[in-house]
């Protein structure tokens, strides 16, 4: 119980500190606080803030509330013990101020990520899947480091601003090196496609808690690294990275969604959509890259304060999302949309909660991820005047994507909510013991009111994002800080959510009247005269199957069709129907694992164990090190 | 402003289910038979309203205002057209529009996985198929205004110039129309054949004053799809609107007379011939041809 009690504590601790951070880097912009020479100056640790930091803070602060409320019923004590050290940290990440600071504080998120990942580690498949996620993370990791060396080795000192000073001058080789040495590394952290693999595996077995943390806060950390090197160290990136930005966050987007639409564990479809959603932010920021570079700093202020308030938004609802799959997996034993059904009941306080969550994540009106994304379709259309013909192009497409994108996860969501939480139980049996209990208000419930008043909230009154977040952009971009009011998008948000709900609100109202005024008769369903069984209901397979069909050219849909006859051949005695599709990345990444594995049992050949064997190596080493220095 | 707006959406309301009376009298003459009055229609309409409404068991209350939701979404679209008024400047917007629409299938949807019914199920499945592959179409083939710098508003269509891009547009948006409307070859309003309703199929399990509220809801959402598609025509005045409305009614009605109900899985198919028609337009636009 102590244990406990300090993690919740050290969490809530933290995100006060992050809400002040926020608060003063919001405000007072780019300010050291800390700084700690060492005897080598490139270890140099040096700790501060940056306006671009201060919604990340401002989320982890919320996150970290939420979290903390959850820990105090849901997850183990240890687990509670090891999210505030997380969170910790994050928090470090996002102040880091130069190169050695930054490294230390990425290493350590990953670690102690990696240890909430591997919670549940008495199972095989979480033991690979926290493998998959430390190779990734580590050679991720390698990508940052080179590339903030590299752009280092240019600079006056290994701190982020004497970095950020000496970047406009630098040859755009070297820049345009670092920015693909970065997208590569912090791309592949942020699970942006075609590094993405690891993510499905990795949030799913992690608990709860620390599930919304990993798809909520780190994703956004990582984004963050790339936004500093895309706006700061490596400024100003050069217009074929940022197309590819686009054109990477726009395939991440829809590849996303498509894999959630077809994966029926609801975990592992929530973290496709942190896929989808992340390409979503991505695309904001190479928007905004792209205008910088045109000179059109209001479009990109419009487009980064898009691609933030997304950022900021994915973290609320898919934290708040994955804190109700894991009440869903915690009283009915499983995650497999399969094999629930008619959760309203039994969860009246997770269903209508999950709800919200549904509703923002699919950006309908007045939920929060309706705000940023439209802004996000804005900047997107404001792009069509850019100078660049192929720039165009590429923005149209990335619009046309968008919206496909926002179509299929709707459909997705509706698969969702209507499969696991609305109709009957799938479930012959009543076979979980606290199936039947009825949900309490407890710590875990009071973390996902919290999410989805934020959600609620920052959907209705956008302004209460956006104020902030135009100071933020303004000056990160160095535009004007008047400027908010001269955007027509930004200019119209604040009343945009509530002018579209007015009359559906009415009607919802009005449907609630008539029935307490003329009363409504229940019968059971009309299902041709046959009893009404819970297994006619509508399948979460079945449901996905056109869109499966329609998009069968990438998701390569296995069917396994076995049929058990009995005495007759007509009449079956059981029929299984099985399908899955194959994420056609993963299958790659698992080849080149397999591949990687080889290519390490072969090299034990060098490890013979002879310690002559082992001088002559370093001898060897020792002259190639002495030729090399000599030239 | 919003007094106006009010008395637009009152007469595109009033007019709706006299438009669905009509073009199914114009379908019938052409088919050679008598067809129903034209004022079917609100016939029906205020005799649904009188009966009560029945549900199946143990549902949850989002099937209860489901279909008050799908109307005062039919409705808000009707009060953003730029008729009346220039617009509401906030609510005549395009990419939110799209999300609105969104926000109605989401609910009647949810309603019809809720019903247990595999049939309104089905019927859901398909019905958000066929919107995640229209979305994209409606959105881009809208854009043109945007693509020459006149931003996002609905009413910034009024004042396009017309050419091949336009026509192109209007293409893609007739299409878009015959999708979003339940119409042949995308989908039938006609069929009571369970397997190949979809917009009917969703509201399979409503009844009485509710099922008034989903068919009122789609007879609005009708009307002004098809006042949008006069938006992007010529014109601009009240009366060549009037014209363009009776002229893209009257070809959805010969639509339906001459081609039968294509396939599910072909339906895709046909959306993607919109899209590149759409997206050709608006390139283009983009480009710079002034054709």
């Amino acid at each position: 119980m102590t244990l406990r009690l300090f993690g919740v504590g050290a969490t809530w601790g933290v995100s006060l500190l992050g809400a002040w951070l926020a608060f003063v880097a919001a405000t007072h912009g780019p300010a050291t606080l800390v700084s700690i020479p060492a005897a080598i100056p490139a270890l140099a640790l040096d700790v501060g803030v940056t306006p671009l930091a201060a919604p990340f803070l401002g989320l982890l602060a919320m996150l970290g509330v939420a979290v903390g409320a959850w820990c105090l019923r849901g997850d183990r004590p240890v687990d509670a013990a090891l999210i505030s050290g997380f969170v910790a940290a994050m928090l470090f990440v996002l102040v880091a101020r130069s190169v050695a600071a930054f490294v230390l504080a990425w290493e350590l998120m990953a670690l102690v990520s990696a240890f909430l990942v591997a919670a549940d580690h008495g199972r095989r498949s979480v033991r690979r899947a926290t493998f998959v996620y430390l190779v990734v993370g580590q050679g991720g990791a390698l990508f940052i480091l080179v590339a903030l060396l590299l752009l280092a080795s240019q600079a006056a000192g290994p701190a982020f601003s004497d970095i950020a000073r000496s970047a406009a001058a630098l040859p755009v080789g070297i820049r345009m090196a670092a920015l693909v040495l970065a997208l590569i590394g912090f791309g592949s952290k942020a699970g942006l496609l075609p590094l993405h693999f690891w993510l499905p595996r990795a949030h799913p077995v992690a608990p709860p808690g620390a599930s919304a943390l990993l798809s909520g806060a780190m994703l956004k950390v990582a984004l963050y690294g790339l936004c500093i090197v895309a706006f700061e160290l490596a400024a100003p990136a050069p217009t074929a990275w940022s197309i590819a930005l686009v054109v990477i966050g726009t395939v991440s987007a829809i590849g996303g969604v498509l894999y959630a639409l077809v994966d029926h564990d609801l975990k592992r479809l929530l973290a496709y959509h942190s896929v989808e959603n992340v390409g979503i932010i991505t695309i904001g920021i190479g928007v905004a890259l792209l205008a910088r570079s045109s000179g059109a700093i209001t479009l990109a202020t419009l487009a980064l304060i898009a691609a933030l308030f997304h950022a900021v938004n994915h973290g609320l609802f898919k934290a708040l999302l994955f804190m109700g799959a894991g009440i869903v997996a915690k009283t009915q034993g499983t995650v497999d949309l399969e094999k629930l059904g008619g959760l309203w009941g039994r969860l009246p306080w997770t269903a209508p909660l999950f709800l919200v969550g549904c509703a923002a994540i699919v950006a309908l009106p007045p939920f929060n991820g309706f705000a940023s994304e439209w802004l996000t379709f804005q900047s997107l259309i404001g792009g069509f005047r850019l100078a660049d013909p192929a720039t165009r192009i590429v923005l149209l497409g990335a619009t046309a994507g968008l919206a496909l994108t926002g179509g299929l996860a709707a459909a997705c969501f509706v698969k969702v909510f209507g499969v696991a939480f609305l109709g009957r139980s799938r479930r012959p049996k009543q076979s979980h013991a606290s199936e039947h209990e009825q949900e309490r208000f407890d710590g875990t419930t009071l973390a996902q009111v919290l999410l989805a008043s934020a959600c609620a909230l920052l959907g209705l009154i956008p302004a209460l994002a956006v104020v902030p977040l135009v100071r933020i952009s303004a000056a990160t971009l160095g535009a004007p800080l008047s400027l908010g009011t001269a955007v027509a998008p930004l200019a119209a948000l604040p009343i945009l959510p509530i002018a579209l709900v007015v009359l559906p609100a009415a009607g919802m109202l009005a449907c609630l009247a008539l029935v307490a005024h003329r009363g409504l008769r229940r019968v059971p369903t009309w299902t041709c005269g046959s009893p009404v069984t819970p297994s006619a209901q509508y399948t979460a397979t079945a449901f996905s199957k056109p869109l499966r069909l329609i998009f069968a050219f990438v998701l390569r849909p296995e069917h396994r069709r076995l049929v058990e006859t009995g005495p007759s051949s007509w009449f079956p005695a059981r029929i299984v129907y099985q399908i899955e599709s194959r994420d056609l990345i993963d299958e790659a990444a698992r080849r080149v694992g397999a591949l990687a594995l080889h290519a390490a049992r072969r090299s034990r050949a060098l490890q013979s164990g002879s310690l002559r064997l082992y001088l002559a190596y370093a001898v060897a080493a020792v002259g190639i090190v002495v030729v090399l220095a000599r030239r | 402003m919003i007094a106006l707006s009010l008395l637009q959406l009152l007469v595109i309301a009033a007019f709706a289910p006299l438009v669905q009376g009509a073009m199914k009298v114009m379908r019938a003459r052409l088919q050679g038979r008598p067809g129903p009055s034209a004022v079917q229609p609100y016939r029906d309409l205020a005799k649904l309203w009188r009966k009560e409404s029945i549900l199946p068991d143990g549902v949850s209350p989002i099937a209860i205002v489901a279909p008050g939701i799908a109307l005062g979404v039919a409705l808000t679209l009707a009060a953003a057209l730029p008729l009346a008024v220039p617009g509401i400047p906030s609510l005549g917007e395009i990419v939110s529009l799209i999300f609105l629409l969104a926000l109605s299938r989401f609910a009647l949807g949810l309603a019809a996985l809720d019903s247990r019914s595999a049939f309104a199920g089905m019927a859901a499945s398909r019905e958000q198929t066929i919107a995640a592959l229209v979305e994209p179409t409606l959105l881009v083939a809208l854009l043109g205004a945007a693509a020459l710098g006149r931003g996002t508003q609905l009413s910034a269509l009024l004042h396009l110039p017309f050419g091949l891009a336009g026509l192109l547009a209007i293409g893609a948006f007739f299409l878009v129309l015959l999708a979003e409307t339940a119409r042949v070859p995308i989908d039938n309003q006609e069929t009571h054949y369970e397997l190949t309703m979809i917009h009917e199929g969703l509201s399979l399990e409503f009844s009485g004053w509710q099922l008034a509220l989903v068919q009122a809801a789609s007879y609005v959402r009708q009307l002004s799809f098809l006042l949008l598609a006069g938006l992007l025509l010529p014109g601009g005045t009240a009366w060549t609107l009037a014209a363009w409305v009776i002229v893209f009614a009257a070809l959805v009605t010969v639509v339906e007379t001459l081609f039968a109900k294509v396939r599910l899985f072909e339906v895709p198919q046909l959306l993607a011939s919109a899209f590149v028609l759409a997206a050709a337009s608006i390139a283009l636009r983009l480009l710079g041809a002034t054709l």
